[in-house]
């Protein structure tokens, strides 16, 4: 019998929404041009060539390795493309992904990438044209709401603020605003580099869309454990309560 | 359902942050960007950096460099309440740059050793057929608050250090021997009946038994010029030249080998051990440092027993501010990110509120401290329970998730609750660990976030760690210390520890953690900083009331 991942337990909206990240199987709601991407990704200028940092990989002459004939390069590998990254910060305050469901999302459908977590940041690394691509993806799906998320290289901080009165998640940079015609404009590149022209990612989710789509657990939304006095454990707890034990219990080993 | 605490002790000290008539509870807010001058310190920093600008020849300090053009203040600028203290500074007085009592802890402990006496004693009476009473202990201890301070004893024409330079420096003894302590002169002794309530006296004293022991501090200006290693050094050439002089001994005769072995070396405690070759550093410094130590180090736990959770917290401060601020942040890396990490765990009361949160709870469902069942049950309970409150708090209250903005501080904060809960009420410190590593994988699988990248492996790992007695693996928490193998890398978490372990000592109403000795050394009330009351002190630090000990002012010019 195939087997099926399950990714992650939990019947809630939450549950379900992070074994959709998890899987990969994720809607897409927005089509932003390739050139748009790259250009707030700001390592090249969109048409400009990539930067390699070997010869491609046919012009190399590679060993007769059983790996290299097993795993297919990426385009990027393939070509000898440079490592670089896109980095998101998403809010608190119901954004659709969070780090650790961005870096599974990353980790388990995106071939060749490194991804990082932290608090108030995500990255993924990879060979340029592979990490585009990666970018596009998130930016055109669920994953990301353009009021609560936004790509920031530095100065990420804004997670866990208060939002702006027209929803916009804080950011320090100001890389992105609200226009008066209700769209959420791209004025900067990650790392606060003002764009060329500004770039329209469209209209912000609603905040009953946001909670619909969102991964992360809260009282206001869904609560993990219930509320004092009236606890209730999701089985996200259940796993986590399994997973502490028994690597608790692990580590003992009076042998 | 065992619930009791409803305080919301951070309220107070949110409303000093953002106003009273703030709305603490909207999620959204005005932004009104206002620089670098909405605040008191910076103002005075830019005008300070603009008197300095002629006389450097050089530029220097201009928050206008910051993020290309854009100054710190995009965000409200807000104070800090010191927890449980009416104190409210600046973030930037609490580096320890800016705050002399954060220093003058840190010399505390490094100026400070610990030797014995008795070996010297056997050896004066057994080997050089000297008479050993308290009179002639008496006449040593004043001859060695002559000589400790950097003055000469038996050498003529010899340079000595200012007083005025050296006047933090002393040597007191203490002892378990209540007949010898009674005919020690006042001065020269800690007194163990006076300095603790009676029960812990009892304690302490039958720990230490007949032993007698001198509480060594250099002066804190030699530290400050030198290093912690120079302690042993200082402190062991005064000692036996006092020897000398205080029992007319020939300074050459090989006998006095013996005396100096003796006096110097055969009983010494460092407050800190030596570090491996990679990080380069001497004893007492604070790579070495113990948690035990660092929770017998605080006082809190003799003037305030009765509230396990005051004491741990005490703890916790010292803790952060050395090991984080300084050891990690200064020794280790470098710059000022680190105070941002530390000071959320005792700053504006919110790990005061939810560990009296947890500990209420526990005390409501066990019977009072100590009493819980020492099992991993117990650490699953408590710690899923605080860290669920803990979480809720941030999230009904969006101003205190924007004090404590990184998901480190969060993290630190939510798990040194549920580790000291957990301790406190089993009375056990792997289980108050057991608590911290739950707490953590919960926050995690809340949020989906926890810390910085370290976390991964320190935390996501550490439940392997709390039970392991494999000696590279695992240890009591009480003799873990900074260069715990998984330990040495992240900020948020070694002045946890430390609280872990005071709280459960505080818990079972202990008087000592680990080392009476250390307990007693720093009773000392000739010591600079109130190792008492921790988090104060560091108020008084930053509301520039507190007069540390080593400066030069005396022999420099005015400015």
């Amino acid at each position: 019998m195939a087997y099926t991942p399950q990714f992650y337990p939990g019947s809630t909206s939450v549950g379900i929404n992070r074994r959709k990240h998890m899987s990969g199987n994720i809607e897409k709601l927005r089509d932003i041009p390739e050139a748009d991407v790259v250009a707030i990704m700001g390592h090249r200028a969109p048409g400009a060539d990539y930067a390699s940092t070997h010869p491609p990989l046919k012009e190399m002459g590679e060993p007769d390795c059983p790996v290299r004939q097993l795993v297919a390069p990426t385009a990027g590998a393939a070509a000898g493309d440079r490592v670089r990254y896109s980095q998101w910060t998403d809010s608190m305050y119901f954004a659709p992904s969070i780090p650790y469901f961005r870096s599974y999302w990353g980790a388990i459908n995106c071939k060749g990438c490194d991804p990082g977590t932290l608090s108030g940041r995500q990255i993924i690394e990879a060979r340029e044209r592979d990490i585009e691509k990666y970018t596009k993806q998130q930016y055109d799906s669920e994953m990301t709401d353009v009021a609560l998320c936004s790509m920031r290289g530095c100065t990420v901080h804004g997670h866990s603020l208060r939002l702006e009165e027209n929803g916009m998640q804080f950011d320090m940079l100001a890389r992105t605003e609200m226009g008066k015609d209700g769209n959420v404009y791209a004025v900067k590149d990650q790392v606060g580099i003002p764009l060329d022209k500004k770039i329209n990612l469209g209209k912000p989710m609603t905040e009953a869309e946001a909670k619909k789509r969102t991964t992360i657990f809260r009282f206001d939304g869904v609560p993990m454990g219930g509320k004092i006095g009236a606890r209730k454990f999701d089985e996200a707890i259940e796993m986590t309560h399994h997973m502490w034990e028994y690597r608790s219990k692990w580590g003992y080993r009076p042998e | 359902m065992a619930v009791k605490h409803t305080k919301k002790l951070f309220i107070k000290a949110l409303n000093k942050k953002f106003g009273k008539d703030f709305d603490l509870a909207s999620q959204k807010t005005e932004y009104k960007r206002l620089g670098p001058e909405q605040s008191a310190r910076k103002r005075e920093f830019m005008e300070y950096a603009k008197k300095l600008e002629g006389k450097r020849g050089m530029t220097g300090y201009n928050p206008y460099v910051h993020a290309g053009g854009i100054p710190l203040g995009q965000r409200q600028l807000v104070p800090y309440k010191l927890s449980s203290t009416e104190y409210v500074v600046e973030g930037d007085d609490l580096h320890f740059v800016n705050n002399p009592a954060m220093q003058q802890m840190w010399d505390d402990i490094r100026r400070t050793i610990i030797v014995g006496l008795d070996m010297a004693h056997e050896v004066l009476q057994k080997r050089l057929g000297k008479e050993v009473t308290p009179e002639t202990i008496n006449n040593y201890l004043e001859i060695l608050n002559h000589a400790m301070p950097g003055a000469a004893v038996v050498q003529e024409h010899m340079v000595e250090t200012h007083p005025g330079l050296v006047d933090d420096c002393n040597v007191r003894v203490f002892t378990g021997d209540d007949a010898l302590a009674d005919e020690i002169d006042a001065q020269y002794l800690i007194d163990i009946n006076k300095m603790f309530p009676a029960e812990q006296a009892e304690v302490l004293k039958a720990a230490i038994g007949k032993t007698s022991w001198q509480a060594v501090h250099i002066p804190t200006i030699v530290v400050r010029s030198c290093d912690g290693g120079t302690t042993s050094r200082w402190s062991a050439m005064q000692l036996s030249m006092t020897f000398i002089d205080a029992y007319n001994m020939c300074a050459g005769e090989a006998a006095v080998a013996d005396l100096a072995y003796a006096a110097k070396h055969a009983a010494v405690l460092h407050m800190s051990d030596m570090l491996p070759a990679r990080r380069a550093r001497g004893p007492n410094n604070p790579g070495g440092l113990s948690f035990g130590y660092m929770a017998d180090m605080v006082q809190t736990s003799r003037v305030k027993p009765q509230d396990p959770v005051y004491v741990s917290l005490n703890v916790v401060a010292a803790g952060s501010m050395l090991y984080d601020q300084i050891w990690l942040g200064s020794y280790m890396s470098g710059g000022v990110g680190f105070t941002q990490y530390a000071t959320a765990a005792y700053t504006n009361d919110v790990l005061d509120d939810f560990s009296y949160y947890g500990v209420d709870y526990a005390v409501d469902k066990f019977g009072g401290f100590a009493k819980a069942p020492k099992t991993i049950d117990v650490a699953k309970e408590l710690a899923t329970e605080v860290t669920l409150y803990g979480i809720e708090q941030y999230e009904a209250f969006p101003t205190l998730l924007e004090d404590h903005f990184g998901g480190s501080q969060r993290a630190a904060v939510l798990a040194a609750a549920s580790g000291i809960t957990s301790a406190i009420a089993s009375g056990h410190s792997q289980i108050g660990l057991a608590g911290w590593y739950l707490s953590m994988l919960l926050h995690k699988e809340a949020w989906g976030r926890l810390g910085f990248f370290g976390y991964d492996l320190q935390d996501q790992c550490g439940p392997t760690n709390v039970f392991s007695y494999q000696s590279d693996e695992g240890n009591p928490l009480e003799l873990r210390g900074a260069n715990y193998p998984n330990y040495a890398m992240n900020v948020g978490h070694q002045g946890e520890y430390a609280g872990i372990t005071s709280a459960a000592h505080a818990g079972r109403m202990d008087a000592f953690a680990v080392s009476p000795l250390i307990k007693v050394t720093f009773a000392n009330p000739g010591l600079v900083f109130d190792w008492a009351n921790i988090r104060d002190c560091f108020g008084k630090g930053g509301a520039r009331e507190f007069r540390a000990a080593g400066e030069r002012s005396l022999v420099m010019p005015s400015v």
